[in-house]
């Protein structure tokens, strides 16, 4: 199967080339075979030695493409078996529908203390939509683009979560 | 004598003063909101009592209901911790109404430490430097600006309700400060209620420097070394270490002296901080007293060998420093990382939620003191401080690397940390050579760093992440292909 490592440019080939039994493997990524024998493992993570080296690893959420894994502590997300051009493109905003161009997003988590636009207003990238209060902190949403707000998804007060939407803008 | 004492605040440090109380034999009491019902603080105590909604205005900062609690409890003293009510001379005047002892100093002597020009001027009689700024609090926007254009930008706009990095900015022309003037406003008024602003000079390069003080209600005081914190994000400290590499003992037992002055010039009781900035031709101006035990004072008894909740229950039961200043001595050296959940990359924008999965580093000289355990949850209610991981060494390098190691041993699952930024710090030149200040991550373009390091973690990582892919991935193959057999334990099923 084929991998692809998120932040690193060069993508992995790999797989199990032999079950020696007693839970050792010999396993092959691109064009070196290493030793792997598994200590302990299930649905949510592993404990292994790698050639002589021990590692741990978590499964974190899963999708047929995507996988998050943290490896001795370290977060690290993982593409497979996919076209990883189009993986790319997505990641980097570039083939994101029009409705997501649209969409200005929070990314954190508050409470709403106020709004500073109207719907039909004008607005120029950097511009702040609204202000949410988060950890005693006040933190300003700014637009993501010049355009008009086309409508406001949320009110003063409310809660809003990270990767919410607060307004469209058009 | 305090034999049971209500500790009026959450997290690490209701914690902290846990843990000295029973050390000593001395009951506690928690109080906690709709929030903190499963916090760890609340399952330490002898007794926990619920006061009110999350909203710290509805609980931890509601007097009328703590007092309640202690009145009902039995408690015969109060400890504030840091934020909260700390530094609420009202609230010190209401634990005296009704007989309780204010673990912290006296409400005249808090009153005058929270009053920046009140403080400013005593220090002044007491011959200690000050930085330059507005003779008192500004009117509004336009006195604020007036003032910014004599004095001249950069300036600092601070709340005088603020503390912990919170109601400052600093702003460099009139715009930037009638926008700061409105954001430092509102944040005052959603923290405490009230707003009140003074402007003062920004010094350039600075270093933070601050020192811990005793004083007991015989007029002894001592100072316990500089501390210092010049390694901060919008103003809040994130690493804080002692002794300062740019104290000698000549400089250390100067300032210290002044130290002494200013804590006997308020009438201070119990421990507290002077915080003092360094400009770069040397020169130390005091900036404020903190009335109230410190976030970082775990570095300062590292190299001290003190319990500083137990010198302030000593002092609190009206017993004498039990040491003079000649006997205190500096041993070895402390660094003290403050674990926040934020994610560095947002502009070190809050980072909440459950956390299903907890690593806390320990061993010899590593301390870490946290409310985390496998399955709590960070609330957005509260400050960011999820831990703080302090380690001492008998050399500056020992504590440095004994630092690296533990914070490569400290895993937290669910939320961002500030830990992969502390790493790409501390391995820095920068920060090996003490060349520090208040800039420090600006300066030497740590977020870059980071980034940097953090693709080449994942470099070396590589290998070792793919073959606990592969193994995941050849499972769901085997599964896909044996699907009557549907057991979810499954253990080492590979053809």
């Amino acid at each position: 199967m084929d991998y692809k490592i998120q932040d690193i440019e060069k993508s992995f080939e790999g797989k199990i080339i032999e079950n020696l039994g007693n839970n050792d493997y010999v396993i092959k990524i691109n064009d070196s075979e290493h030793k792997l024998k598994i200590i302990t493992m299930n649905s949510n993570g592993i404990e292994f030695i790698l050639d002589q080296k021990y590692h741990k690893a978590k499964y974190l959420e899963q999708s047929t493409s995507e996988m998050n894994i943290v490896i001795d502590n370290v977060p690290i997300i993982i593409n497979r078996n996919t076209h990883f051009d189009k993986v790319v493109y997505k990641n980097s905003g570039g083939a994101s529908s029009g409705n997501s161009q649209l969409a200005l997003k929070s990314q954190i988590p508050g409470k709403v203390v106020s709004i500073s636009v109207s719907e039909g207003d004008s607005v120029k990238k950097g511009d702040v939509v609204c202000t949410l209060e988060s950890m005693k902190m006040q933190v300003a949403i700014k637009s993501h683009k010049d355009g008009v707000v086309k409508t406001i998804k949320v009110k003063e007060t409310a809660t809003v979560a990270k990767g919410d939407v607060v307004a469209e803008i058009e | 004598m305090i034999e049971k004492v209500l500790i009026a605040n959450r997290g690490e440090i209701a914690l902290r003063v846990i843990r000295t109380c029973k050390a000593l034999g001395i009951k506690t009491v928690a109080v906690y909101s709709d929030e903190d019902y499963n916090s760890m603080h609340v399952k330490q105590a002898t007794e926990a009592y619920h006061i009110g909604e999350a909203a710290p205005a509805k609980s931890y900062l509601n007097q009328e209901k703590i007092l309640e609690v202690m009145l009902k409890s039995g408690t015969d003293a109060v400890h504030p911790g840091y934020g909260f009510l700390s530094e609420n001379d009202e609230f010190v005047s209401l634990c005296d109404k009704n007989k309780i002892t204010f673990i912290g100093p006296t409400a005249e002597s808090m009153d005058l430490c929270g009053d920046k020009m009140k403080c400013k001027s005593a220090m002044l009689k007491a011959d200690v430097p000050t930085v330059p700024g507005s003779p008192g609090l500004v009117k509004d926007a336009d006195d604020a600006e007036k003032i910014a254009n004599e004095i001249g930008y950069p300036v600092m706009l601070k709340s005088v309700y603020g503390g912990g990095g919170r109601g400052i900015r600093i702003v460099t022309n009139d715009k930037e400060l009638r926008d700061g003037f409105e954001s430092v406003t509102g944040e005052s008024i959603a923290a405490v209620g009230k707003s009140a602003i003074l402007v003062e000079k920004y010094l350039e390069k600075t270093r933070h420097i601050e020192y811990q003080f005793a004083r007991d209600t015989h007029g002894n005081t001592v100072h316990i070394f500089e501390r210092e914190c010049s390694i901060q994000r919008r103003n809040q400290k994130l690493i804080e270490q002692t002794p300062s590499p740019i104290v000698d003992e000549e400089t250390r037992a100067r300032v210290g002296e002044s130290v002494c002055r200013a804590a006997d010039a308020v009438g201070y009781t119990n421990l507290g901080t002077a915080e003092f900035l360094r400009a770069d031709n040397g020169e130390f101006y005091f900036i404020e007293i903190n009335a109230r035990l410190q976030v970082e004072h775990p570095i300062t008894e590292f190299v001290s060998g003190l319990d500083l909740v137990k010198l302030q229950l000593d002092i609190a039961n009206g017993e004498a420093i039990p040491f003079k200043q000649s006997d205190l001595k500096m041993n070895g050296y402390a660094i003290e990382c403050r674990i926040n959940a934020e994610d560095t990359f947002l502009d070190f924008a809050p980072s909440t939620g459950p956390v299903p999965d907890v690593t806390i580093p320990a061993g010899p000289s590593v301390r870490c003191d946290t409310y985390l355990y496998p399955g709590c949850t960070v609330s957005p209610f509260y400050d960011s401080l999820m831990a703080k991981l302090v380690t001492w060494g008998q050399t500056f390098e020992e504590s440095r690397t004994r630092m690296l190691a533990a914070l490569n041993d400290f895993y937290i699952q669910g939320v961002e940390t500030s830990i992969p930024l502390y790493k790409t710090i501390l391995n820095s030149d920068e920060y090996k050579n003490g060349d520090l200040s208040t800039d420090f991550l600006k300066r030497y373009d740590m977020i870059d760093r980071l980034t940097e390091d953090l693709k080449k973690e994942k470099e070396d990582k590589s290998e070792a992440v793919l073959a606990a892919a592969i193994i995941h991935s050849e499972y769901f193959k085997s599964r896909a292909q044996n699907s009557t057999t549907n057991n979810t334990n499954w253990k080492y099923k590979l053809d």
